[in-house]
């Protein structure tokens, strides 16, 4: 108790000193987890809305669609995966759909589009398409009905109530068509996805590819989430190899890795931050030795062992390192979650956010046990930089020391 | 049978002055036993404070030998020689040299706390050796409130509270004034009386080589003379 005593008050006899390296922990530090904050919020929302417009947790096809997303491949028993999906407990909503690329055009203009067969009713609890329309109403009131973006529709010049022909090939090779009636527009945070989207109902993009009864794709979300995998495997076993079972893990591997990459990349943040304050420690603990070396001389002629002043100097590190870190956690945490409620607003590069699948606002997520291992982490870097200036005081002289003016 | 508690023999000290080597003492034999009250006296540069940090563990002689106790301190690793330092001996210099971020009882109880003592023990070791020393009064207080007697009274402090066998006391008045000095020389041999600790100063100050009851006169790294005195 009285060495740490000892310590603090050494922290304390160049005020100013330590209050500037203390500065540059609790700054360095409150930046990096506001940083860290940002970025998993930036890239759980990229994830999330990717999962909330179309992917779900689960989606079932024929076994083989995934990959060669052929009308030859839909399901031709969607009822037999209706089945086994109502069997599963944690299933809180599911939906199928009829997906076949064509082209969209307006009086004016045609778009390559993917035309997405879905039952509203149905699709509301699996993604957010349906409350992500801005204007107009959902599908479903009538079978020539066409739900596309604001983007699309500036695309194609059209507005609500315009009408647009579908195109698109059929099962058997020919060219199927039908006319539609815009009767809503939406807009996701994926500008990507909105480009190529468009929403027909269920029975009408049957027909439209000739494919009566039959399904491309089940789409599911899994409650808990972390349940995901293991309701994907004991699907699998259910619904056997005619069917392919994916987890979005599978569905958009690529986005996933980002995410769990950038969320384990933050660690290194951390080491280039302490990296970057070592040298301050060093320099301040170098200051502090050179300035000490008579006391030191003093501590060693009254028996101090070379182990004890060794733990002192580090110990004042330890104590600069703990200090600084617990302010700049509370002080850091205290930012990230309040801009985890109040979102922050991006809007002026919100065309690359959205592009992206983030969206204009970001909430920073607030991950403790992160920040607890990155501010540890630094803290003992602090340590490592007192252990040079240790050294030096651990190697004087006594009788030299006491000398040293 | 030889009596002394330290003890030097043919004891020698080479320094390198800018790559000059200066031989500070030249084959000095001392013996000092139990509850001595002596002064090492000489002028600058006599080899008086090379001699006391010699005897006192705090440097390493370049010939002879020094025996504490009947153990050469050549045999000793630099962790036993302070352990030495720590239990056995007492220090006192020229300036002070308190603990400036501690106050006057914590700068007495930091040696008691290297010695592992635990807190209540020692704080109440350090208030009674404060209240001997008429000092108790400046418990709180840090060296920077207090004048060059009073440190040099919390030094006393300091060096007593672990009950050592020999305290070293290196020019301990060189910077009072006289009546102080003249009282720190009073406590220190009262202490000596009281307590029967060895006290070796190096002074070249009269009134501290007047109360030693032995003092050695140094000249160029030699012993010139080595007397008994009637008084402390």
């Amino acid at each position: 108790m009285m060495l740490l005593r000892l310590a603090w008050r050494n922290i304390w006899r160049n005020r100013r000193r330590s209050l500037i390296i203390l500065t540059s922990v609790i700054v360095g530090l409150m930046a990096i987890i506001f940083v860290e904050g940002v970025v998993r919020g930036f890239m759980r929302q990229a994830l999330q809305n990717q999962l909330g417009a179309h992917t779900a947790h689960i989606q079932i096809h024929r076994a083989g669609y995934h990959d060669n997303p052929d009308l030859a491949r839909l399901m031709d028993r969607p009822d037999e995966v209706d089945s086994a999906l109502a069997d599963e407990r944690r299933l809180a909503a599911a939906s199928r759909r009829v997906l076949t690329l064509g082209l969209l055009s307006s009086a004016r203009n045609s778009s390559g589009v993917m035309f997405v067969g879905i039952e509203p009713e149905r699709e509301r609890y699996v993604t957010t398409i349906v409350s992500s329309i801005v204007a107009g109403r959902s599908i479903g009131m009538g079978p020539r009905e066409i739900l596309v973006s604001e983007r699309m529709a500036d695309a194609l010049d059209v507005k609500l109530g315009d009408k647009v022909v579908a195109m698109s090939s059929t099962r058997d090779g020919k060219v199927g068509s039908e006319l539609f009636r815009i009767v809503g527009l939406y807009r996701t945070p994926i500008s990507e996805f909105d480009r190529y989207h468009v929403y027909i109902p269920y029975a009408t993009a049957q027909s439209l590819v000739h494919a009566e009864g039959l399904s491309a794709e089940f789409a599911a979300i899994i409650l808990p989430e972390a349940d995901v995998t293991q309701v994907r495997d004991s699907l699998r076993t259910v619904l056997g190899s005619s069917y392919e079972v994916l987890s979005y893990e599978d569905v958009i591997p690529t986005l996933v890795m980002q995410v769990e990459l950038t969320e384990k990349s933050m660690l290194i943040y951390y080491v280039i931050i302490g990296i970057a304050m070592i040298f301050g420690i060093i320099n301040t603990m170098m200051m502090s030795v050179y300035e000490r070396i008579n006391e030191f001389g003093v501590l060693k002629a009254l028996g101090m062992k070379d182990l004890a002043l060794f733990r002192l100097v580090l110990t004042e590190a330890a104590l600069l390192g703990t200090v600084g870190t617990t302010i700049g956690i509370l002080l850091g945490s205290g930012v990230t979650m309040y801009t985890e409620y109040a979102g922050l607003n991006f809007a002026w590069f919100a065309e690359g956010l959205s592009s992206w699948g983030s969206g204009a606002i970001v909430y920073p997520e607030f991950k403790l046990s992160s920040v607890l291992v990155g501010s540890l982490l630094i803290i003992v870097m602090c340590i490592l930089a007192a252990v040079h200036p240790a050294f030096k005081a651990v190697r004087l002289q006594p009788v030299e020391a006491i000398r040293h003016v | 049978m030889n009596t002394h508690i330290i003890r030097a023999e043919a004891l020698e000290k080479t320094y390198e002055d800018n790559g000059v080597p200066v031989q500070a003492l030249h084959a000095i034999d001392a013996g000092f036993e139990q509850g001595e009250f002596t002064v090492i006296a000489g002028p600058s540069g006599s080899g008086k404070t090379t001699l006391l940090n010699l005897l006192g563990a705090l440097d390493t002689p370049t010939g002879g030998r020094v025996i504490f106790e009947g153990t050469p301190l050549a045999q000793l690793s630099k962790s036993q020689l302070a352990a030495l330092r720590l239990r056995k001996f007492g220090f006192i210099f020229q300036a002070y040299n308190l603990i400036p971020v501690l106050s006057a009882v914590e700068n007495i109880e930091f040696v008691l706390t290297l010695q592992g003592i635990p807190d209540r023990e020692r704080r109440k070791r350090a208030l009674a050796v404060m209240k001997e020393l008429g000092i108790d009064a400046l418990a709180d207080k840090r060296p920077n409130k207090m004048s060059g007697g009073q440190q040099q009274r919390v030094a006393i402090g300091r060096a007593i509270v672990t009950d050592p066998a020999v305290i070293l006391a290196d020019e301990p008045t060189a910077n009072l004034d006289s009546a102080t000095g003249a009282s720190l020389l009073d406590l220190m041999g009262q202490m000596n009386r009281d307590h029967g600790i060895t006290f070796l100063f190096s002074s070249h100050d009269p009134q501290v080589i007047e109360r030693g009851r032995r003092v050695i006169r140094l000249r160029d790294g030699r012993i010139e003379s080595d007397v008994l005195q009637g008084r402390s």
